[in-house]
């Protein structure tokens, strides 16, 4: 994380400069009525003491009440201005990494789905944003009001405008530098035992039943404890410089006021300082700190949010694809000789892979779990680097077309697809944005789906998403398929489309989905209904170890037999202990 | 929002001391404002009026100084024991949140509330920081420091006390009311806004499959849109919520300001002198400045309260008394299920567990498989039906006693930090012979460090299948009469379930009874008796 982070991601906010400086304008003259209330009470009150005729004091005393209205409507329209700007500058930012993110290399995406990057994006984004709200605008509004009550000191007493300066950096920029300091120091070293500590937790809270069960309950809410007290004790370490800087912020307002006492009495004395010159110059300090009370707070903001643009940024530089050079038309076969496929980074999953896929040719894959089927599909649909071979689509280099062309002839339904919070129509229509209700319909008749479809409470409209209960794993995997299905693509790549079903659906499922009359490859671990594929091949360690059809495999290879006789011998029992 | 909750004090040890602490400190800081204003004004106005020197105001200006620099380091101890109160009472808080959910069982947490205590245990509480080092302190000062300075304010001039004593009931009247106008609106927003920002997260999270279907271009529009709409109407809220601060703002300045003009005035008159002038326009500012704020804070705060509410609700659940009785010796006694029934899933179940046999529980997934090995270990009271042992209702066993006898291996595999020896147990050479048996030697094998390799919390190190592995060569090796297995062959491969059956079958010989959940075939077979666990739904059939 360099210091450039921060600037940069402010960059991508896009700020309009005359918002800002509105915003700008607005706070320094809200708290600068503040600082003028104070000072012209001060004068009032100093010069009413020598009693002058009334009419003289009329100015002061419409200007002090002006002042007072001011100072409320201008901070209200200072903060309306200062949000609409962020806010404005937050949808440029999410709006920047959608884009960004639509066009960097598909595993960089493929990659956001793990873990909590993803979650993180909001809440980052909105941490950057604010950076405009809490940290740019005091510090500015500060710096201005800061500068303009000096400059107006000094032309009542030098020293005072002096002291006032010197003291409005103690506690403007040394007070938050420490304030910012106790905050890094603290976090820095709470990083391990707040990692601990939600470690331990979450392990007491998931496994609640097994931990008390074998007696070890006790040992963990002690492990926790004891992981809250190093929390704790970080927290001391960073406590004394945040009440260091707190106790400056407050010594810099005495000090002021005490610096323009001591150095104003005698100027009286020598004449160079009207007594009610005296009073103003002694009292305006007193409101003169409301600004840089608000840094520490600021410094901490700005900190916060330089983290988040540091995760911001990392997911922007996400290199991009490279651009097509080929911009030809396309179409099937799909044809794979000797490819390799795996995550960039890790060793290739699966090699030496030969595959001819066109309209009506139907493909199964199969093999034991975590063989690599699911890369081998993104890598032929083109959304995984090829590790080694060559894969062309009507001849032409996959790498080299546009995502546009291949996407019209290939189209990969993975089993982590995304369900989005829209109706099941909307859903579907992912696929294809001209899909009728009818098409709908039919389609999930078709991956049997119809039941649930009757069940819902809107019919195509009712609304899914991640928090949505209606949808059971099953459910949600043949929702995906039938998704796919909708897709104008000849050639689909299905990625176990019958799991979470029981073994008489799943087959019939899969028997229906190679029969498709486009080019299919289904990936799959039962065996029973590839009798309706083409081609089988059977993966195993990351080769080709067999291929040929339903028959020839059952006939020919030791290990594909015993599974199907297993499969079969599993079903026979289920369904005699049924009976 | 209660400002100060007493349950926070009955809870959180760390959180009496520190309001005590507040407390004081708010009381010397009213008195230190009255201080520091009275020594100001006395030396200003002598400066002022009587043109007095610095020599005759030194003594003056020096206790001035003394004030100021006690005013610095009250607010610094303030600042210093706030964190630290912050920290302790989180800390307090979270164990007893924890302690508390872990003893309401994996039901409670796995229904209605229970998910979100992790959030609340983890980061939720956290949300206290703010409310004791920064709204706390000023609620305590807005007890100590307004009254006091108006008091004061009242002793020397009445009429600015008048002006001040109008206002302030005003200050909470009209944040209230116009809270009050905007709280349906603000929730009305706020929901909007939360939806909105969904929406976004949503279009992002299924960016690969935007791209998967050629669509990713067309929504870069909409999240500008959304973002748009976002704004426009958090801003519709923003611009009711923000006009409570400005009534604050108006009420309070204009008081200061009429407090002024009227000291002018009857300066002017000769109806006061200048020394209790300076004083009340000082002091004016401070009555307001604690409420200003606290409502400044009250935001920020009321995320703190509402997680230390939600501690207190989690808290104050009644966990159900355990049972006195201790368990019957589990190698002779028999523990039975009757017509066992929770929420449907499992529903009237009958279950014998005699001593050493093996009893298998099957059925389809979703039926109450897992709940029914919970009532067995006395974790979950059934709705209906009962659990006992040799006629002992498990509701009276001292739950340790029947614990003490049992080892348990859920779906997932709970490991402990420590070396594979240590998490294991016996001595060597069982441990070796238990190893071959579980397959743990293969594994072991490709480890340098074998028996001695450290994993992590959760067996970190290690691939699901092996910590599975080394999880049943643990219950292979611990002593107690009764072994529960959930799904033991769930992460394993052919020649895993091969492991499963060798391990179930080694404990079989070695006397023990074993209650397995199975899926597959040959596991069922191996059992003397099979138990198929039913739902509500499926009874009539």
């Amino acid at each position: 994380m360099t210091r450039g982070t921060l600037r940069r991601a402010i960059r991508l906010l896009d700020i309009d400069p005359r918002r800002l400086a509105l915003a700008l304008l607005l706070g320094t003259l809200a708290l600068g009525c503040g600082v003028a209330l104070a000072a012209v009470s001060a004068w009032l009150i100093a010069r009413a003491s020598q009693m002058p005729p009334v009419l003289q004091l009329s100015v002061a005393t419409v200007a002090v009440r002006a002042f007072g209205i001011g100072r409320g409507v201008l901070r209200y329209l200072e903060r309306l201005v200062s949000h609409d700007v962020a806010l404005r500058g937050m949808t440029q930012l999410r709006t920047t990494l959608y884009e960004r993110l639509a066009t960097a290399r598909p595993e960089a995406l493929l990659r956001l789905r793990r873990g909590d990057l993803l979650a993180r994006v909001g809440a980052d984004v909105d941490t950057v944003g604010d950076v405009v709200v809490r940290g740019l605008l005091p510090a500015g509004v500060a710096t201005l009001l800061g500068a303009g009550t000096v400059l107006a000191m000094c032309a009542f007493w030098l020293p005072a405008g002096l002291a006032l300066a010197g003291c409005l950096l103690l506690a403007g920029v040394a007070a938050p530098l420490v304030a910012a300091r106790a905050a890094r120091t603290t976090e820095r070293l709470a990083l391990a035992s707040r990692a601990d500590m939600t470690a331990t937790a979450l392990g007491l809270l998931d496994d609640s039943g097994p931990l008390r069960v074998g007696g070890r309950a006790t040992d963990e809410l002690a492990a926790l404890r004891d992981a809250d007290r190093r929390l704790a004790a970080a927290t001391d370490a960073g406590a004394g410089a945040a009440a260091l800087a707190a106790g400056l912020g407050q010594l810099a307002v005495g000090i002021a006021v005490l610096v323009a006492l001591v150095t104003g009495v005698p100027a009286v004395g020598a004449g160079l300082l009207s007594p009610v010159e005296l009073a103003v110059v002694v009292l305006t300090p007193l409101a003169a700190f409301e600004a840089t009370a608000m840094l520490p707070a600021a410094a901490i903001q700005v900190q916060r949010s330089r983290a988040a643009a540091a995760r911001i940024l990392a997911l922007l530089d996400a290199p991009a694809a490279p651009t097509p050079t080929d911009c030809g038309p396309a179409d099937p076969p799909l044809v794979a000789v000797d490819l390799a496929a795996g995550w960039p980074g890790a060793p290739a999953v699966v090699e030496g892979l030969d595959l001819d896929l066109h309209a009506g040719r139907s493909v199964a894959i199969v093999g034991p779990s975590g063989t690599g089927k699911t890369t081998t599909l993104l890598t032929l649909a083109g959304l995984l680097p090829r590790r080694d071979g060559s894969l062309t689509l009507g001849g032409r280099d996959v790498d080299q077309l546009s995502r546009t062309t291949v996407v019209g002839a290939v189209v990969v339904g993975t089993e982590d697809a995304h369900v989005f919070g829209t109706t099941v129509l909307e859903n579907l229509r992912v696929a294809r944005g001209d899909v009728t209700e009818a098409d709908a319909v039919a389609v999930l008749a078709r991956v049997g789906l119809d039941g649930w479809l009757a069940g819902l409470p809107d019919g195509l409209d009712t609304l899914l998403g991640p928090d949505a209960r209606t949808v059971s794993g099953g459910e949600r995997r043949r929702l995906l398929v039938a998704r796919a299905l909708l897709s104008p693509a000849e050639l689909l790549l299905l990625d176990e489309p019958a799991e979470h079903l029981d073994p008489d659906r799943a087959d019939a499922l899969v028997t229906d989905l190679l029969a498709d009359p486009r080019g299919v490859v289904v990936v799959t671990h039962r065996l029973t209904p590839l009798g309706a594929a083409d081609e089988v091949l059977w993966l195993e360690d990351g080769r080709i170890r067999a291929r040929g059809t339903h028959a020839e495999l059952t006939a020919s290879t030791p290990g594909y037999r015993e599974s199907l006789d297993r499969e079969r011998a599993d079903q026979d029992r289920e369904a005699e202990r049924a009976r | 929002m209660r400002p100060l909750d007493p349950r926070l004090l009955r809870h959180a040890r760390a959180a009496r001391g520190y309001v005590a602490l507040t407390a004081a400190l708010g009381v010397l800081t009213a008195a230190l404002v009255v201080a520091q204003a009275l020594l100001l004004a006395h030396t200003l106005g002598a400066a002022v009026s009587d043109g007095a020197t610095l020599t005759v105001l030194g003594p003056w200006i020096a206790w001035l100084a003394a004030v100021v620099l006690v005013r610095a380091l009250v607010t610094a101890v303030q600042e210093r024991f706030a964190h630290r109160a912050a920290a302790r009472t989180v800390g307090e808080l979270r164990e007893q949140v924890v302690a508390h959910a872990v003893a309401l069982g994996p039901r409670w947490l796995a229904s209605g509330e229970g998910p979100s205590v992790v959030t609340l245990a983890t980061r939720g509480l956290d949300a206290l920081e703010p409310y004791f080092v920064r709204y706390l302190p000023q609620l305590v000062l807005a007890a100590t420091v307004t009254p006091g300075v108006l008091l004061v304010v009242l002793g020397l001039d009445w009429v600015s006390a008048a002006i001040l004593l109008v206002v302030l009931p005003l200050v909470p009247i009209f944040m209230v009311l116009v809270g009050r106008l905007t709280q349906g609106r603000s929730e009305q927003g706020l929901a909007s806004m939360q939806r909105l920002g969904a929406q976004v997260l949503d279009l992002l999270a299924g960016l690969p499959t935007l791209r998967a279907h050629g669509r990713e271009r067309g929504p870069g529009a909409r999240v500008r849109q959304l973002g748009d709409a976002h704004r426009l109407a958090t801003m519709g809220t923003l611009r009711i919520a923000f006009l409570s601060g400005m009534v604050l703002e108006l009420l309070t300045t204009l008081s200061v300001a009429l407090v002024a003009v009227g000291i002018g005035l009857r300066l002017v008159e000769g109806d006061l002198d200048l020394v209790t002038g300076i004083a009340v326009l000082v002091l004016a500012p401070e009555v307001f400045l604690p409420l200003r704020q606290v409502g400044v804070q009250f935001h920020a705060a009321a995320d703190g309260v509402a997680a230390a509410g939600r501690a207190f609700e989690v808290l104050e659940t009644p966990v159900a008394a355990a049972g006195t009785t201790t368990a019957p010796d589990l190698r002779t006694a028999t523990l039975r299920l009757d017509g066992v029934s929770v929420a449907g899933t499992p529903h009237e179940l009958d279950l014998v567990l005699r001593p050493g046999t093996v009893v298998a529980l099957t059925g389809p997934s979703g039926v109450g498989k897992t709940t029914a090995l919970e009532v067995v270990l006395g974790l979950l009271r059934p709705d209906a039906g009962r659990a006992s042992i040799e006629g002992v209702d498990l509701a009276d066993v001292d739950p340790s006693s029947l614990w003490a006898q049992v080892t348990w291996l859920p779906q997932r595999p709970v490991l402990e930090p420590g070396t594979i020896a240590q998490l294991v147990g016996g001595d060597e050479a069982s441990r070796v012979t238990a190893a071959a048996l579980t397959g743990l030697d293969a594994v072991l094998a490709d480890l340098p460090l074998g028996w001695a390799t450290p994993l992590g919390r959760g067996g970190e190190g290690l691939s699901l299948g092996q910590r599975q592995r080394v999880a049943l060569t643990r219950t292979l090796l611990s002593p107690t009469p009764l072994v529960v297995l959930d799904e033991p062959t769930a992460h394993l491969d052919a020649a895993g379930e091969q492991v499963v059956l060798d391990t179930v079958r080694a404990l079989r010989d070695a006397g023990r009874t074993v209650l397995l959940v199975a899926h597959r075939p040959s596991l069922v077979a191996a059992a003397d008796d099979v138990v198929r666990v039913r739902a509500a739904a499926e009874v009539p059939a």
